[in-house]
């Protein structure tokens, strides 16, 4: 059984289907990257794994549990976290204060503090610069802010909506080799991104998304090797 | 922004031309302006506690919660009625005066802060995901509900509220031809003992924290485990603690409430909320006593009759020329 697994979920917004029959799984200590265009309905499988949206059918469950209709805030109480897509900082608290918010649902001060310094040894310029405003970040630091927003809930499983998105190149290969860092850590990783060739070199397997359904599976290289995938997302 | 615009100089004249005409005053009649701003700064605290409700709920869901000021009528209105089980004073100040005063502040708080939570769960909560026109007509309808039910408990007439503070000769100082009595102390006092916690609670504690954290990005916020439903609650409540607390005040000072009290009172701290900025909380303080000054000059330079076209006249102003109000906070861009 695996740690998440999404079972033929449809999702609609309003009269609109957002996703057709989409079936997923993370495992424990991988990588999972989900690979599409803009509009396939990455982000919104994102939105129904962590509660702020719920399927219309098809089920979503964790760690055995079904959490198809569980709120958001007790699916990041049982180890759910996101950083999500645009990074969604609170703009006008500090770095710091931005942290303390990710371990919300904690109660364990000593747990806290160690995941602090966790993410201060991941990403050094947060602790550079933990006293300063979020919103007066480069955007590079507050991508690095939101997933170390993300990992102060201590997740069992951590999403990540489009890490790289407007980001220096020099800057998306430190964000993912952070990633890979993280994971290396044992947090499995579900990694949603528009830039898929960074993201299929990271990512243990991949699922590929067009207009709410997927159209392929298999491990990171196979996705990256396979004709379709190279012509439509590689632009090789 | 970069520079200042054309809008942007048109109130700094104004203010300019105000702060001039006012400075001229203080100078030919030190006396009378130092008294007049006294009297400015009691009903600016006053103001100041019930804006920062307005403020609070709208940084937290973007409404105008209409109804606010009539939270804060109603809470001098319960205020009174407890203060009728003692035997209160109201020539000289007993000890029953001081622990009547004592009890009736926490009570009446909660007692409001309760009352505003069932307001937000009827009529605000049901309509969170509906457009914004919704809850800012039932906002306006529970306005009504509470004033009508003020209105059955002790008709259209005014109330008494018991004079139980220290007042009279006794309890006032004069310096330099300025009188400053008990009751106007008593005031601010109150008022930036209430404000100091505000300030703690929200920067320090964690409720306080992910009140601030949902104002500014709802989605986010919930992502974090954070149950939008019980900050927004929260957020009523303290709201509604210190409209309460100002409404106590407010009948202790003057002694004299009516119905439809929170109408008038309603809109002169929302114009102080935008005033300072809305949705921003040292605005909301900074815009309440500001307003009460404005207010106070107004009564006593231009003529009493004057001062709603003065004070909504500033509301218009601020809103063509400068929205984002003195504190200059960014608005809402959603």
């Amino acid at each position: 059984m695996a740690l998440l697994e999404v079972e033929s979920v449809n999702a609609f917004y309003g009269r609109i289907q957002a996703l057709r029959g989409i079936s997923i799984e993370v495992d424990k200590g991988e990588v999972v990257a989900l690979i599409g265009s803009n509009g396939a309905g990455k982000t919104t499988t994102l939105r129904t794994i962590s509660g702020l949206m719920h399927p219309q059918s098809g089920t979503v469950r964790f760690d055995g549990r079904d959490i198809t209709r569980t709120g958001p805030s007790k699916i990041v109480e049982m180890g759910i976290c996101q950083s999500p897509e645009g990074r969604r900082l609170f703009p006008r608290m500090t770095v710091v204060d931005n942290l303390f918010m990710g371990a919300y649902t904690r109660n364990d001060k000593p747990g806290i503090a160690t995941d602090m310094d966790r993410v201060f040894t991941l990403f050094p310029r947060l602790k550079e610069r933990r006293t300063q405003i979020a919103g007066t970040l480069s955007g590079g630091e507050q991508q690095m802010l939101a997933m170390g927003r993300a990992l102060m809930a201590s997740p069992k499983l951590l999403m990540l909506d489009e890490p790289s998105l407007g980001l220096a190149p020099i800057l998306i290969e430190t964000i993912f080799s952070i990633v890979r860092e993280i994971n290396a850590q044992g947090v499995p990783v579900l990694l949603v991104e528009q830039n898929a060739s960074k993201a299929l070199e990271v990512a243990h397997r991949a699922y590929v998304l067009e207009t709410g359904s997927i159209v392929m599976t298999g491990t990171g290289k196979e996705v990256a090797a396979s004709e379709d995938v190279q012509k439509a997302y590689l632009g090789i | 922004m970069g520079g200042i615009s054309v809008p942007d100089s048109g109130f700094y004249i104004i203010s300019a031309i105000a702060i001039v005409l006012l400075g001229a005053q203080a100078v030919s009649h030190p006396a009378a302006f130092i008294q007049i701003s006294i009297f400015g700064i009691a009903d600016g605290a006053m103001y100041a506690l019930v804006a920062l409700g307005y403020t609070m709920v709208y940084g937290i869901i973007e409404l105008i919660n209409f109804a606010h000021g009539d939270v804060f009528t109603m809470g001098a209105y319960i205020g009174t009625a407890i203060l009728g089980f003692f035997a209160v004073n109201e020539n000289s100040f007993t000890t029953i005066n001081l622990v009547a005063l004592l009890l009736v502040f926490p009570v009446v708080m909660l007692i409001m802060g309760a009352i505003n939570i069932g307001i937000e769960r009827v009529a605000y909560r049901p309509l969170r995901n509906a457009p914004r026109l919704a809850p800012l007509i039932t906002a306006i309808g529970m306005s009504f509900v509470l004033e009508g039910v003020m209105f059955l408990w002790h008709g259209p007439a005014t109330v008494h509220v018991p004079d139980l503070l220290p007042h009279g000769p006794g309890f006032q100082t004069k310096i330099g031809g300025v009188f400053v009595g008990f009751k106007d102390v008593f005031v601010v006092v109150t008022a930036v003992i209430l404000v100091s916690l505000l300030a703690v609670f929200i920067n320090r504690t964690r409720l306080g924290k992910a009140m601030r954290a949902t104002a500014q990005d709802r989605d986010a916020a919930q992502l974090m485990g954070i149950d939008i439903n019980r900050t927004i609650a929260a957020t009523f409540f303290i709201g509604a603690l210190l409209a309460g607390a100002g409404g106590m005040i407010w009948g202790l000072y003057y002694n004299n409430i009516f119905y439809n009290l929170g109408f008038r009172t309603g809109l002169v701290a929302f114009t102080s909320a935008v005033f300072g900025g809305i949705g921003n909380i040292p605005g909301a303080a900074i815009g309440g006593l500001l307003i009460g000054l404005i207010s106070a000059y107004s009564d006593y330079y231009i003529g009493s009759k004057w001062t709603e076209v003065v004070i909504f006249g500033i509301l218009i102003g601020v809103l063509v020329f400068r929205p984002t109000g003195l504190l200059g906070m960014r608005v809402p861009d959603k």
